[in-house]
């Protein structure tokens, strides 16, 4: 059921603004060629993505992205799981976590610039960096949270660690680690393109410091529409992956108890 | 001043809810009076109205048809002399406010000076067993001293009214006795008038002057009885006085008729 | 209890100790570059340098007050607009859809529109940053205000207390927590922008620094700048992390945990 009403007033403010922005370039009030204006805009996204410079653009910095993201959160996971599960790892790595945590992923760019050159790589680099925090605490959290009761079974059936982490720990954590990594998708397109704004000639933010100093404004503003539009769907379709998957994992669970 | 004229009538007071089938009647036709300095009870089984008829007089929500005069003036909002205890104590306290804090507001809500609050918040919490609580954030305290808290609130308003719904309804037996017998000292001797929606019969014997049964679906006065029980009551010896099993004999039957 | 703490204290400080050390024997040991790999020992002795000579207080004090200036406008700009817009059902309305479109793009994605319309001066990219990091504030400050627990709202009504009574007693005070928890966030964004629109304008600062170190084969320069941005990060965190926790010492202790 479709409430009308409030649909049709979240429209207003962007069809005015929208609106307001054409007339006035029309009307030569906003002067600068810098600030293009809407029709230009969708004709600017248009042919970009017609002449496929836009899909590409946006497949390599998917491709950083998901790397980056993989790598990470395979990493941080099997960290997480290892130190929720004993937590006298957890108390000896808490300096060093804690130490190098704060450090903001984009101060890494001139390091990982430095060590790889432009490119896939670096940009990979910094998005592990990114990622990897976020994921190791939430798991790490995620397993301390399993009911003792269930780590007590594991260690009474005489389980080798291995195989209690596969079994039993694993699929306790699994919600959080979930979260965690669908969190960890976000953060590696942010960082992804962030990589690309400040330095490195990748994808679809690069796309858009070049069209910003080459004067392409319409370019520019085309580019960051498809970015919001690329993270929307994104944010989307990983929210209906994890739903989905989750609710297999619970009725699954249900059917084998 | 005026010993005839009743603090609160209610008129012919109906209520219904608007749902996704269409309308519900929650209260037809009530018709009662308070008067100055009454302990009135109100007890029904779930689906009675009981609470949502405490909410109109607190002029929370508007009756569908039929009025409610309080001091003789049509009552279509809250009123500043209608006070209201809630049953859900964590949800009405400000968590972020001390005990004190939380009994201040009121204070800072009638405008009363800041240089007397200290002194007036001291004594309301003396009064409600809160002295050693006053910098505690109810997140800290239990159930029963959560919803003395929220007592001593009402009580800093100076009301004539004081509207409760079910405020002992979420505690132990042990805190609701203690309870029962603590408010209901403190408010004669405050002379309050109150207006007390419960479920247990019992309790609305034990505490009230009057004894308003409602039966449900849709909630209507069944019977008003006066409960001519000596003052001060006990817990021991008032619940074994032979009227009072005769009363609760009597309300058992009202509500269980009521229930269809 | 206090011993068993100290030890576990006394533990991961030898453990990130460990990590030092293991960080010098690798240099020394040449497997990688100095060029890209500096001894920890090198690091310090240019870090302890750059704080004689009064390099690094001038880049961090460049750094620090653009991220700052930019940090509180957008928190007061925030929690202003926020607080508006969530208390009143029509504004939401017409606000939140747009706002909402807003909320997957990356903070970042607006420097090359700044570069574009504003160029990167000193007071713009002061400006830029508070554009980018308003929207954790702004969202969730119009989240906190619409959550009010509505019983509280019909004590204020029972209590007869003004609307702006009602907005700063009852409001704000139940807002806090996420309005805080936005402001952190924004925080993370103000550093981050901060450090990627120098890189991008070479303004003076812990970003041009690192990044012309990188450019130079300066690696000593180059982590003691990243070192120099961890702390800078972990600070800032660290001090909102106490005031949230004094402001909201209230809350009872989440269950279970």
């Amino acid at each position: 059921m479709i409430d009308w009403r409030r649909l049709g007033r979240g429209l207003v403010l962007p069809i005015l603004f929208l609106a307001l922005w054409e007339l006035l370039r029309a009307a030569g009030v906003l002067p600068y060629e810098t600030l293009s204006q809407p029709s230009l805009i969708a004709r600017a996204t248009l042919s970009a993505l017609a002449d496929g410079t836009l899909l590409y653009a946006t497949w390599q910095t998917l491709e950083a992205a998901t790397l980056g993201w993989a790598i990470a959160g395979a990493v941080a996971v099997l960290a997480g799981v290892l130190l929720g599960l004993f937590p006298p790892l957890a108390r000896m790595t808490s300096l060093s976590v804690e130490a190098l945590r704060p450090i903001p992923s984009v101060a890494l760019i001139p390091l990982s610039l430095l060590v790889f050159g432009f490119g896939l790589r670096m940009e990979v680099a910094v998005v592990v960096f990114a990622v990897f925090w976020p994921v190791l605490i939430v798991t790490s959290s995620g397993v301390r949270g399993i009911e003792p009761n269930l780590l007590e079974v594991g260690r009474a059936l005489k389980l080798s660690v291995a195989r209690r982490i596969w079994k039993l720990v694993l699929p306790a954590a699994l919600p959080s680690i979930a979260v965690g990594l669908r969190l960890g998708a976000g953060i590696a397109i942010v960082v992804a393109v962030t990589v690309e704004i400040a330095t490195n000639p990748w994808g679809l933010g690069y796309g858009m410091i070049n069209a910003s100093q080459s004067l392409r404004a319409d370019l520019m503003f085309a580019q960051l529409l498809w970015i919001g539009v690329v993270g929307w769907g994104l944010n989307v379709a990983l929210l209906r992956i994890e739903r989905r998957w989750l609710a297999w994992f619970w009725s699954a669970r249900e059917a084998a108890r | 001043m005026e010993n005839g004229r009743p603090l609160l009538s209610v008129r012919g007071l109906s209520h219904s809810f608007r749902t996704a089938e269409g309308s519900r009647p929650v209260l037809a036709n009530t018709q009662f009076d308070i008067r100055p300095q009454e302990f009135v009870c109100v007890v029904g089984p779930s689906g009675c109205g009981k609470t949502t008829l405490l909410r109109l007089i607190a002029g929370l929500i508007e009756p569908s048809s039929g009025e409610i005069l309080f001091k003789g003036r049509r009552l279509e909002e809250p009123q500043p002399e209608i006070a209201v205890i809630f049953q859900d104590y964590s949800r009405a306290l400000l968590p972020w406010r001390t005990v004190a804090g939380n009994v201040a507001l009121a204070l800072e809500a009638r405008n009363v000076p800041r240089n007397e609050h200290a002194a007036r918040v001291d004594a309301l919490l003396r009064q409600l067993g809160l002295a050693g609580h006053a910098n505690h954030f109810p997140a800290q305290l239990s159930g029963g001293l959560q919803q003395r808290v929220q007592i001593a609130r009402c009580l800093a308003l100076d009301p004539e009214l004081l509207l409760m719904d079910e405020p002992f309804g979420s505690l132990d037996a042990m805190t609701r006795q203690t309870l029962q017998d603590e408010v209901s000292r403190l408010l004669s001797v405050n002379k309050s008038t109150v207006l007390f929606v419960t479920h247990d019969l019992e309790e609305a014997i034990y505490l009230g002057d009057r004894v308003i049964a409602l039966e449900a679906n849709p909630g209507r006065i069944v019977e008003i009885i006066e409960i001519k029980l000596p003052r001060p009551r006990n817990q021991l010896t008032t619940r074994e006085d032979q009227r009072f099993l005769e009363y609760r004999h009597r309300v058992f039957e009202l509500i269980e008729r009521g229930q269809k | 209890m206090n011993a068993r703490r100290l030890w576990w204290s006394a533990s991961s400080v030898l453990f990130a100790l460990a990590l030092i050390g293991l960080w010098q024997a690798l240099a020394d040991a040449r497997i990688v570059s100095p060029a890209y790999f500096p001894s920890p020992a090198r690091t310090f002795a240019v870090l302890s340098d750059q704080m004689q000579t009064g390099t690094l207080w001038s880049a961090l004090g460049e750094t620090c007050w653009r991220m700052l200036a930019g940090w509180f406008t957008a928190s007061l700009l925030g929690v202003g607009l926020g607080a508006v817009i969530g208390l009143s059902p029509t504004a939401r309305d017409f606000f939140e859809p747009t706002l909402e479109f807003m909320r997957p793009l990356p903070a970042s994605a607006i420097l090359p529109a700044a570069v574009l319309l504003l160029g990167l001066t000193s007071q713009m990219i002061i400006a830029v940053i508070a554009f980018g990091a308003i929207w954790p504030v702004l969202l969730n400050t119009i989240h906190g205000f619409r959550a009010v627990e509505p019983r509280l709202v019909e004590v204020a009504r029972m209590l007869h207390l003004s609307r702006v009574e009602r907005s700063v007693k009852i409001a704000l005070p139940s807002a806090l927590p996420d309005i805080l928890a936005g402001v952190r966030v924004s925080l993370a964004i103000s550093l981050i922008l901060a450090v990627v629109a120098e890189m991008l304008s070479s303004q003076p600062g812990l970003g041009h620094n690192i990044l012309v170190a990188a450019r130079a084969f300066r690696s000593a320069d180059l982590y003691a700048g990243v070192i120099v941005l961890g702390v800078l990060g972990y600070l800032t965190n660290a001090a909102l992390e106490r005031a949230e926790t004094y402001w909201l010492r209230w809350r009872p202790a989440p269950s279970g945990e």
